[in-house]
């Protein structure tokens, strides 16, 4: 057999083609007896159905949880979570970090040395000392 | 070989680190250090070169500056494109400027010289081949039958095949040796075999 | 192209689940009489159900509870979750809300794309039609794309090339990466948004099963040689032998079943939402998938290869000539050498020596003529569009070197 293949896999580039929202689940946690939880009952009643009617790819889970601060906890399509405390928040500061939360990809925050990072090559090719501005032999 | 090499574009005297340290040291003491980031970036600042210039021709042009890196293997040779594919007309007067011919046939070839293929042997030395390999084949091994009959060893594999008698000897002899092999050398020719496989995959 | 019988397909991939529920209902109730003395849970359930609709509670909201947590507990009788669970399920509007799924795919077909053989047998619930249309749909997108746009590669890198790109390892990542997740254990009382599969029992060997399905004549001759092209006709789009079918009460390995989703999602879009849905599905989730074709090529003896294909194509014979070097005597020398047929260099290659420079040289000579592409690449599926311009025939190559 002169030429055989290699087996691989594809390499998933997301938003090239299609976006695949990196949340996938957003939990709201509040306690009904609570005053660090007023701001979030507010949001929970007023903001939460519109929040939720414009992300319908967020599954939203609402449940008490007694005498606890109340969180927003983010699970994500990588495995992890990550989750915010709003105690004495205002709805309208309850929701950014709902926004927060919606936006992140689910890794842990890096700092980007690079301002690009791609899977593409690069159209010069990578630099190599044998080729270009050579004389002859 | 390597000077002519690494004669670039480029006149030295436009980048002064690349000088010698012995001219920084005339000047030490009057000058200040020289090695901040914005001044070296500075002299790196370089006139461009001569090809990025305004033409004077008065109709557009293509900069044709080639990239310092391997040719990509998307980039099909002219020689390889169909007939009717538009890329070949495209690129005929671009060959003829880089390729010169002449240059072609000066660089040297791999191989000294080429294996000249004579094509005289009849079916009668075919026969002869076969028939001295049968007999002694402890005498007669690919390489004597090749110097013999002025041909390669690969031509007289290709005509014929030794005796399972003398493959057995030689596969005893093989072991032999191998069994006196030490883990270093071992290991270093496995590795090399290694390599061997790797360049099929271009790694 | 009809395009009328959109509707009536997409009616039949729902209407027997209604149809067969009742029938699934007699069967169960049917045989429910003989046991009635035994404890079983189906039994259990009806006369609860009765009682409860007999009783009068004051408490309605207490009642809504019961009566759903009591509704859950009948659901314990099916294999799978009931059609209206579909429509109730946070995960699965989520799911289909993340893959902007056409809202004309009715969450119910999702949610009968989650279910696997494995978990339900009957053939209306499960996946398994749904699965075979999308795979045959995948893979005619799949190589149609190839072989447009590279001709001329050899069947076995287009054999890799089409497990990179549908194979079922790649659909197990998109699986995992569209964030679907596994149900423990497949049961009617689970939610319909996640997978459902049996699993295969810890420690059991998954290649040692007999491939009982390969058309291959003397299959069980493991040394004999099986050429390339024997692996069109018996083997799959893979060149790989057919897998035995999973019997039932066998379990499936989660990437197999992650895989059998996914082909079933397309399916059901190419059902539900038609041909430019099915296409444009695969284009955005498929085929902007990353792969670099270059890195599928595996070359034995790529010089010998080089001179067969100038010899059939009436080339100049290969020549390998040295462009530059540096350090021969050294212990790291570096050789570059070029391939040249007549005047036309075809391709180069570096390396630590004068036989690897030229191996290489050779190799990427050969990827060349492999990876040329034409331009202005049509698809013949581009005919189906409204308004598509007259077919032109695309490029069709000799085939690959035979030494």
């Amino acid at each position: 057999m002169p030429v055989k293949g290699i087996k691989t896999v594809t390499a998933a580039r997301n938003g090239v083609g299609a976006f695949i929202l990196q949340c996938k689940r957003l939990d709201f946690h509040y306690c009904n007896y609570g005053g660090s939880s007023r701001g979030m009952l507010a949001f929970l009643t007023q903001t939460l159905p519109n929040f939720a009617r414009e992300n319908p790819q967020i599954e939203i889970r609402v449940s008490p949880r007694h005498s606890k601060h109340p969180i927003i906890k983010g699970h994500y399509i990588n495995g992890r979570e990550k989750s915010i405390c709003v105690r004495n928040l205002e709805p309208s500061d309850i929701l950014s970090k709902a926004m927060i939360l919606k936006d992140a990809s689910g890794e842990k925050l890096k700092q980007q040395k690079k301002p690009v990072a791609s899977l593409n090559e690069s159209v010069r090719g990578i630099w190599s000392p044998y080729h270009g501005d050579l004389r002859g032999v | 070989m390597a000077t002519s090499m690494a004669a670039s574009k480029r006149p030295f005297l436009t980048l002064p680190f690349l000088l010698p340290s012995w001219s920084d040291s005339i000047t030490l003491g009057s000058r200040r250090y020289q090695s901040s980031y914005r001044r070296t970036k500075q002299r790196l600042r370089v006139k461009p070169d001569a090809s990025f210039g305004s033409s004077n021709q008065g109709h557009d042009q293509i900069i044709y500056n080639p990239p310092s890196s391997a040719p990509s293997v998307y980039h099909t040779p002219s020689k390889f494109l169909p007939s009717n594919d538009v890329r070949r007309s495209m690129r005929t007067e671009d060959t003829a400027t880089v390729n010169a011919t002449s240059e072609i046939n000066e660089l040297p070839n791999v191989y000294r010289s080429d294996p000249e293929r004579k094509y005289h042997l009849t079916p009668a030395d075919v026969e002869e081949i076969r028939k001295l390999r049968l007999s002694d084949p402890m005498t007669w091994s690919r390489h004597k039958l090749a110097k013999r009959f002025e041909c390669s060893p690969l031509f007289i594999a290709l005509v014929c095949e030794a005796s399972p008698e003398k493959k057995q000897i030689q596969r005893q002899v093989l072991e032999a040796v191998q069994s006196q092999w030490g883990p270093k050398r071992r290991m270093a020719r496995e590795d090399r075999k290694l390599r061997r496989e790797a360049w099929g995959r271009d790694e | 192209m009809k395009r009328v019988q959109l509707q009536r397909w997409s009616s039949t991939v729902l209407s027997p689940r209604a149809r067969t529920v009742s029938r699934l209902h007699q069967h169960l109730y049917g045989a429910g009489s003989r046991c009635q003395s035994t404890a079983s849970p189906l039994q259990v359930d009806s006369n609860a159900q009765s009682n409860l609709g007999d009783a009068s509670f004051e408490d309605v909201e207490l009642m809504k509870h019961v009566r759903s947590a009591h509704k859950r507990k009948g659901n314990l009788k099916y294999p799978s979750p009931p059609v209206d669970a579909a429509i109730n399920s946070a995960k699965l509007a989520a799911l289909h809300a993340r893959l902007y799924l056409p809202s004309r795919l009715p969450p119910q077909t999702l949610a009968r794309a989650l279910v696997d053989a494995s978990a339900d047998p009957n053939a209306d619930f499960n996946n398994e039609s749904l699965a075979t249309l999308g795979h045959d749909l995948l893979t005619y997108y799949t190589t149609e794309h190839l072989l447009c746009t590279y001709p001329r590669l050899p069947l076995t890198v287009i054999f890799a090339a089409m497990y990179a790109y549908a194979g079922p390892k790649t659909l197990a990542a998109m699986a995992r990466e569209w964030g679907v997740e596994h149900a423990s254990l497949p049961g009617g009382e689970v939610d319909p948004g996640l997978l459902q599969f049996r699993r295969v029992e810890p420690g059991t060997d998954i290649d040692a099963t007999p491939n009982a399905r390969t058309p291959r004549p003397y299959a069980a001759q493991k040394a004999w040689r099986m050429t390339v092209t024997s692996k069109i006709f018996y083997d799959d789009e893979f060149g790989d032998a057919f897998k035995g079918p999973a019997t039932s009460g066998e379990g499936v390995t989660a990437e197999l079943a992650s895989a059998t989703f996914v082909r079933a999602v397309m399916g059901a879009i190419y059902l539900h939402a038609g041909r430019p849905a099915a296409k444009r599905f695969f284009e955005q989730h498929f085929l902007s998938r990353h792969l670099n074709i270059s890195e599928l090529f595996n070359f034995s003896q790529p010089a010998r290869d080089l001179a067969r294909l100038c010899a059939r194509e009436n080339f100049e014979p290969p020549v390998a000539r040295i462009i530059s070097e540096t350090g021969r005597k050294s212990r790291h020398p570096v050789f570059v050498v070029g391939i040249f047929s007549g005047q036309d260099k075809l391709g180069e290659g570096a390396g630590a020596s004068l036989i690897e420079a030229r191996e290489r040289a050779a190799l990427s000579a050969l990827k060349g003529w492999y990876l040329y592409s034409p331009l202005n690449v049509r698809v013949p599926s581009s005919m189906e569009e409204e308004g598509a311009a007259s077919w032109k025939p695309v490029y069709v190559d000799l085939g690959e070197v035979i030494v």
